[in-house]
């Protein structure tokens, strides 16, 4: 509805006698819009002017007004930096296998509790599935270290006990990944179901008696009826999530970092954390952040021109 | 759907959205300042009118401190205070878990108050920029005028100085607390001595491992309990027994980092034995300090080093899982060359600065040192640190025994507690009266320590690569260090992280502190 507004304000106004008609007849439409205008304008646009600090050797006491500008020394300096390639390897990486791994889960789930008939069945285990996704990160992570620990951890008791090697599952740099991602599934796949289930609760029955009629089994139905019908729901999703694409839970990874697997975990996120607050380096972790952004929107482009050549609608 | 086209954006600003919650607490605190100020006008205006014989009005005073604790403290101890010294006193209370924030953006918007408490050192470190820029009053030529504030201690005030002058007044903390605390009753059982040495010292945690000292036949316990900290962990004290510079060391007339020292390789091969015995946690570089004191406190672990004083609160919840459980504390544990040594602190945890932005000029500022000359009086500043008499805390022996009430005290004072200018020997308030056995002992520890305490050369020093990337750079010898324990890489590899430290700045860390040393 904004961009409507957007739009409309940016038309070149040759008939403008006719558009201020609309916007007159319209006039309570559009004063219910202005708090969602105003929303964006105060929380999204203005606090947008903070990226100048970006360019700038940013003090704090100086001011934006009053600090140096600096050009692009603080992407050349990220540009450089030796970790550079190797963080943004660890974003793109992470951020793939989650595409790969997570994001079909909540899909398969979706169905399967949809070929559930038992209702009480369905709804206990939907909202068991939901839970975790009401439990923060530093629970999550609490849980796995007492669980995964080698002090006494049960996993590497139960491990022990049936004669294997014990595992280092919070130190080694090559559990990281697994360790990230399963906990990533287990938060947020029962959650993810919910928009697909509405999907799927929109499919004319009709559909499957016909197919029932023409003899198609379970799983004819939902290969020919079920995905078609979400496909667009899916890749609609699909691309929303690329949108997202660095933000890979920062508190999460944070929990999961340590001395030990910093090669593989450090990701853009922790590492504006560090340069930026904790070190206090304001207008670097500013640059490190617009670069994060700026990869997002051009991965969304893609995303979205892609949906629209397999003749999907996209999300604009 | 359109609206989701906005999540891009949103996500870019989400970046700021950290910066700008500060700025958002900034303006907050920077309206509570404006408001509170006129009613203190008004409430020292009828005072005025009302007392017209009065000599002097009490001087106004707003300050900013870091809280400790959940609650902001009543008024009980601000009024004593303000009697006391005949001020009009405003205290603005933030949490010490966002402090920095606070301190940030209020500087940012220029609403500091008159006294600013900063966090840690850390934090002063990164205001010396500010400070350079002259930000803050320069103290140090009127410290003469006040006869208590001209007790503080030299070699701390040195510590504390910003290009050799001094900005600040300083909380002080005793230098050397560093130690073990261990389960005497585990080493009695086993037969073992207090350890004199680092070998009898592994001995004992290996002994406390396989010697089933619990004496529940199983293999349950171990002997030390570490968590991922380098510094306040136990490494760092046990570098300080091999021998290894606090920080910084001089060899060979040149200053260096202590992980360039073979005694700090000597200390990553003693841990990484004591690991490898399983004679400690081995996940410890994952371990948080909750967990780490979990371990001692449930009975598993009997052995913690870092700061004795933490014995208190260790044994309060240890003799509730295990009522037999006895506790020492000790140090003084000799190196392999059999000398004695013990890493401290600057002599200080906190400082306070006066921004100009508040103190118009000379004479306001000298009435704000003048309330500080009077905090440093002994009925000062035992009303401060203690409390008041009888109700929080009792005199037994010319020393203050707290009240049973840890609960009140807590409330009221600890507040202010943390907010004490200088030490029992310069402000002359009671030394604590302790009842503990383990505790005393740790206060004895704690002043034999000093005798052979090792001081960080470069804390009065200064290099501007430090201040810039330092931090960072020291993640780079963190992680190599917990990687050379756990095996993951061997002394070359060790090496070529230092090698990477000084090509990222680190030669020039060096270059820049032996220059300012040399000066």
């Amino acid at each position: 509805m904004q961009e409507t507004v957007i739009q409309q304000a940016r038309v070149p106004q040759p008939r403008t006698s006719e558009l201020k008609k609309r916007l007159w007849k319209n006039k309570w439409l559009y004063v219910m819009l202005l708090p969602g205008v105003f929303y964006f304008i105060i929380f999204k646009y203005i606090p947008m002017l903070g990226l100048a600090i970006a360019f700038q050797d940013y003090k704090p006491f100086k001011g934006i007004g009053g600090s140096d500008w600096v050009g692009l020394k603080h992407f050349e300096r990220l540009f450089t930096e030796p970790d550079f390639l190797n963080i943004l390897t660890n974003t793109l990486l992470l951020f793939g296998m989650n595409l790969l791994f997570f994001f079909p889960v909540p899909i398969i789930l979706a169905l399967m509790l949809n070929e559930v008939r038992l209702s009480f069945f369905k709804r206990t285990f939907q909202t068991l599935v939901y839970l975790p996704h009401f439990m923060s990160w530093v629970i999550i992570v609490s849980i796995s270290f007492v669980m995964l620990t080698s002090d006494g951890g049960i996993v590497n008791e139960l491990l022990a006990y049936f004669g294997f090697e014990k595992v280092n599952f919070l130190l080694s740099p090559e559990w990281f990944r697994p360790t990230y991602i399963i906990q990533v599934i287990w938060r947020e796949a029962g959650w993810g179901t919910i928009i697909y289930l509405a999907a799927i609760a929109s499919v004319d029955p009709g559909l499957y008696e016909a197919a029932r009629m023409d003899g198609a089994g379970r799983l004819r139905q939902v290969w020919h009826i079920t995905l078609p019908a979400i496909r667009s729901v899916i890749i609609i999703l699909l691309i929303l999530k690329i949108g997202d694409v660095l933000e890979l839970g920062f508190e999460h990874v944070y929990l999961l970092l340590n001395s030990m697997n910093r090669d593989v975990a450090e990701i853009i996120d922790t590492y504006v954390y560090t340069a930026g607050l904790r070190q206090g380096q304001f207008s670097y972790s500013t640059a490190i952040g617009f670069f994060k952004s700026f990869i997002g929107l051009v991965l969304v482009m893609a995303a979205n021109r892609l949906a629209k050549k397999m003749g999907e609608e996209g999300v604009y | 759907m359109k609206k989701k086209s906005f999540s891009i954006l949103m996500g870019m600003v989400l970046t700021f959205s950290l910066l700008l919650a500060a700025c958002s607490g900034g303006n907050k605190g920077g309206s509570n300042n404006p408001s509170t100020a006129p009613s203190n006008d008004t409430g020292a205006k009828t005072e005025e009118t009302a007392k017209p014989a009065e000599a002097e009005k009490p001087t106004e005073i707003t300050i900013m401190l870091p809280l400790n604790i959940a609650e902001t403290p009543p008024n009980t101890i601000k009024n004593e205070l303000e009697k006391l010294t005949n001020t009009k006193l405003t205290y603005q209370f933030f949490p010490a878990d966002t402090y920095e924030e606070k301190l940030n953006a209020s500087f940012a918007t220029g609403s500091l108050p008159q006294v600013t408490y900063l966090k840690n050192q850390a934090t002063f470190v990164q205001m010396k920029e500010a400070i350079r820029e002259g930000q803050f009053w320069e103290i140090g030529p009127y410290l003469s005028e006040f006869p208590n504030l001209g007790k503080l201690k030299e070699e701390i005030l040195n510590n504390t100085k910003v290009d050799g002058k001094l900005y600040s007044v300083y909380i002080g903390r005793p230098l050397a607390r560093q130690g073990i605390i261990y389960r005497k009753d585990w080493a009695d059982k086993l037969d073992i001595a207090a350890p004199a040495n680092v070998d009898e010292l592994f001995a004992m945690m290996e002994k406390f491992t396989t010697g089933d000292p619990d004496g529940n036949g199983k293999p349950d316990t171990i002997g030390l309990a570490d968590r991922n900290d380098l510094i306040y962990g136990a490494f760092k004290t046990a570098s300080a027994w091999f021998g290894t510079p606090n920080g910084w060391g001089e060899r060979d007339g040149q200053l260096v980092p202590d992980f360039t020292t073979p005694e700090y390789t000597a200390t990553m091969d003693y841990i990484k034995k004591i690991r490898d015995a399983k004679a400690m946690n081995v996940d410890f570089a994952a371990t948080s300090k909750t967990d780490q004191v979990n371990m001692f406190t449930s009975g598993k672990a009997g052995v913690y080093i870092g700061s004795m004083q933490d014995v208190d609160s260790l044994v309060k919840d240890l003799v509730k899982n295990v009522p037999t459980a006895v506790v020492d504390t000790h140090s003084m544990i000799a190196g392999p060359q059999g000398q004695l040594a013990s890493w401290s602190i600057p002599g200080y945890n906190n400082v306070a600065l006066f921004p100009k932005s508040a103190i118009k000029d000379e004479g306001e500022l000298k009435k704000i040192l003048a309330f500080f000359d009077k905090l440093m009086t002994p009925e000062v500043s035992n009303v401060m640190y203690w409390g008041i008499e009888g109700t929080h805390y009792t005199v037994v022996d010319g020393k203050a025994k707290a009240s049973s009430d840890k609960e009140l005290t807590e409330r009221e004072v600890k507040g202010y507690k943390d907010s004490v200018i200088g030490e029992p020997e310069t402000n002359g308030m009671y030394e604590g009266f302790h009842e503990l056995p383990a505790r005393i002992h740790a206060e004895q520890l704690i002043v034999e320590n000093e005798k052979i305490a090792v001081a960080d050369p470069t804390a009065a020093l200064d290099s501007p690569t430090y201040t810039e990337k330092g931090t960072g750079l020291q993640d780079l010898i963190k992680d190599a260090t917990y990687k050379y324990i756990y095996g993951s890489i061997d002394k070359a590899g060790f090496d070529k992280a230092v090698e990477d430290w000084k090509k990222r700045g680190g030669a020039q860390i060096i270059e820049e502190y032996n220059a300012a040393y040399k000066k």
